[in-house]
C-alpha cells in the first residue's frame, strides 16, 4: 500500500475511532434523519400520496432528509480540529492532501452508514417501491460520494470562519442543489424503472463528483495552509 | 477622468439610448410571443449573459489571487461577484416579468429559473463567507476558493439541469426560435444591447475596483 | 402604441438615472485618486 494512502487511512481511522467513542456526529446525523423520517411518515405515510406522484415525491423526501442530515453532521470533521486545537498538530503531522483524503473518507463512512440505516427504513415506512433496487444502491453510492466531497471542502473553509454552524449550511446548500436535482431524478428513475433517465443521471452525478474531487484536491492545501 | 474615457462613456450613453429606442420603436412585434413581450428579450438576455460573464471574471480573478496573492485580484473577484449578483437579480426579475406575460405566472420553477436562483444563492453565500472572516488575507483566500468551487457547479447548472426537465424556457441553444434568433433585425439589436451591457459592466467593474483600491490604501495608511 | 412609448420612456429615464449615478461616482473616485 502506498505511503500516501496509508497516511490518509490513518487520518480517517483516527477520526472514526474518536467518533465512535463519542458518537457526536453520528448522533446528529441519526437523530436528525430519524426525527424527520418519523415526522414525514406520520404525516404522509404510505397511503396519502397518489400512485403516479409517489416515485418523484418520495425521492424528493428521501434526499431532502439525507441532505439536511448531512448538513447537520458533516462539518464536524474540521470544526472539531479547530475547537480542540489539534489542527496545528495535524498540519505538521501530515501532508495537506493526505488530510483531505482522510477527512473525505471519514465523511464518506458517516454518509454511507447514514444511508444504510435510512434508505431501507424509509422505503419500509413510506411504502417506497423501487423497480431497480441494485441501481438504487448505485445512485445512493455515487450521490453520497458527491455529497461527501462537496461538504468536506466546505467544512474545511468554514472551520476557519467566525460563525461556523449556520455558515456551513449557507455555503453548502447552493453547491449541493444541482446535485440534489440530479439525484432526485436518478432515484425517481430507479423507482419507476426508467433505465435511460437513470443512466443519464448517474453519468451527470459521476461527472459532478469527479469535477469536485479534482478541484477539492487542488484547493484544499490552499485552505488548510495557515 | 481622461479624454478617451470620457468620450467612451458618453458614447455608451448614446449607444444605449439608441438600443432602447430600437428595441421599442424600430423592431416590429415578434410572432409567437404574446403582446410586446418579445422586447424584454433585448434586456433580459444581456443581463443573464453578463451575469455569467461576471462570474467567469470573478473565477479568473480568484484563481489569479490564489496564484499571485496580490490584493487587486481579490478586489476584482469581490467586485465582479457583486456585479454578477446584481445582474443575476435583474435577469431573474426580467425573466419573471416575461414569464408572467407569456405563461401567466411569474414563477414556475422551470429549469432556467431554478438555475438562476441557485446562482443567486451561490453568490449571496459568497458574501456571507466574506463577512464571516476577519483577517483580510484569510478572507481573500477562502472566498477565492469558494468562488472557484461555485464556478465548477455552473456548467452543470447551465447545461445539465435544463436538459433533464421539460422546459418552458425558449431554448436559444438547442432549438432557436425562428422568429427571434434568426431575424437579422432582432439579432442586430440583441447584439447591440449585449455590447452596451458589457460596456456598462466594464465601467462598473473599473469604478468598483478603484473604490476598493482607495479603501485599501487608506487602511494601509492608518497602519 | 402609446403604452409601448410609455414603457420606452420609463426605460430611458432609468438608463439616464443609472448613467448619471455611475458618472458622478466615477468623478468622485477620480478626485479621490489624485
Amino acid at each position: 500500500m502506498s505511503r500516501w494512502l496509508a497516511e490518509a487511512l490513518a487520518v480517517a481511522a483516527k477520526d472514526l475511532r474518536a467518533e465512535f467513542r463519542t458518537r457526536v456526529a453520528l448522533n446528529s446525523l441519526a437523530l436528525f434523519a430519524l426525527t424527520t423520517l418519523a415526522a414525514v411518515s406520520y404525516t404522509i405515510g404510505p397511503y396519502r400520496l397518489a400512485t403516479e406522484d409517489r416515485p418523484f415525491l418520495l425521492s424528493v423526501l428521501l434526499w431532502i432528509v439525507i441532505f439536511f442530515a448531512a448538513l447537520a453532521g458533516l462539518d464536524r470533521s474540521f470544526v472539531k480540529e479547530e475547537e480542540s486545537h489539534t489542527a496545528p498538530l495535524l498540519r505538521l503531522a501530515a501532508a495537506p492532501t493526505v488530510v483531505w483524503a482522510g477527512k473525505l473518507l471519514y465523511n464518506l463512512v458517516l454518509i454511507f452508514v447514514l444511508m444504510a440505516m435510512l434508505a431501507p427504513l424509509f422505503c419500509v415506512l413510506m411504502g417506497f417501491e423501487i423497480a431497480m433496487p441494485w441501481r438504487f444502491a448505485v445512485v445512493l453510492a455515487v450521490g453520497g460520494y458527491a455529497l461527501a466531497v462537496i461538504t468536506t471542502i466546505v467544512a474545511a473553509i468554514i472551520a476557519q470562519a467566525l460563525t461556523r454552524g449556520a455558515l456551513f449550511s449557507v455555503l453548502s446548500l447552493p453547491l449541493l442543489l444541482p446535485l440534489l436535482i440530479i439525484v432526485i431524478e436518478g432515484t425517481t428513475a430507479v423507482a419507476t424503472g426508467d433505465l435511460a433517465s437513470y443512466t443519464q443521471s448517474v453519468r451527470a452525478i459521476v461527472a459532478m463528483a469527479g469535477a469536485m474531487t479534482i478541484v477539492s484536491a487542488f484547493l484544499f492545501p490552499v485552505v488548510w495552509r495557515d | 477622468m481622461n479624454r478617451v474615457g470620457l468620450a467612451l462613456k458618453w458614447f455608451l450613453f448614446v449607444w444605449m439610448m439608441v438600443v432602447i429606442w430600437a428595441a421599442f420603436m424600430w423592431i416590429p412585434s415578434a410572432q409567437g410571443f404574446k403582446g410586446e413581450s418579445s422586447r424584454i428579450v433585448f434586456f433580459h438576455v444581456p443581463t443573464a449573459w453578463v451575469a455569467t460573464l461576471a462570474f467567469l471574471v470573478s473565477c479568473i480573478a480568484s484563481a489569479l489571487y490564489l496564484w499571485r496573492r496580490e490584493p487587486k485580484y481579490d478586489f476584482g473577484a469581490a467586485v465582479s461577484n457583486g456585479l454578477g449578483l446584481l445582474y443575476a437579480v435583474l435577469a431573474t426579475v426580467t425573466g419573471a416579468i416575461f414569464a408572467k406575460i407569456m405563461w401567466g405566472a411569474y414563477w414556475n420553477w422551470d429549469p432556467r429559473q431554478t438555475s438562476i436562483t441557485i446562482l443567486l444563492l451561490i453568490y449571496a453565500a459568497y458574501f456571507a463567507l466574506r463577512s464571516a472572516v476577519a483577517d483580510p488575507e484569510k478572507r481573500a483566500t477562502l472566498s477565492a476558493v469558494y468562488s472557484i468551487l461555485a464556478f465548477v457547479t455552473v456548467p452543470f447548472l447551465m447545461f445539465i439541469v435544463p436538459r433533464i426537465y421539460f422546459s418552458l424556457h425558449p431554448d436559444v441553444i438547442t432549438n432557436a426560435d425562428p422568429d427571434n434568433s434568426l431575424d437579422p433585425a432582432h439579432l442586430k439589436v440583441l447584439l447591440a444591447s449585449l455590447a452596451g451591457f458589457t460596456g456598462l459592466s466594464v465601467w462598473l467593474y473599473s469604478v468598483g475596483t478603484r473604490i476598493e483600491e482607495i479603501r485599501h490604501r487608506r487602511r494601509q495608511e492608518v497602519l | 402604441m402609446s403604452d409601448l412609448t410609455g414603457i420606452m420612456a420609463v426605460t430611458m429615464i432609468i438608463w439616464i438615472g443609472l448613467f448619471a449615478y455611475v458618472y458622478r461616482l466615477d468623478r468622485k473616485v477620480s478626485r479621490l485618486e489624485d
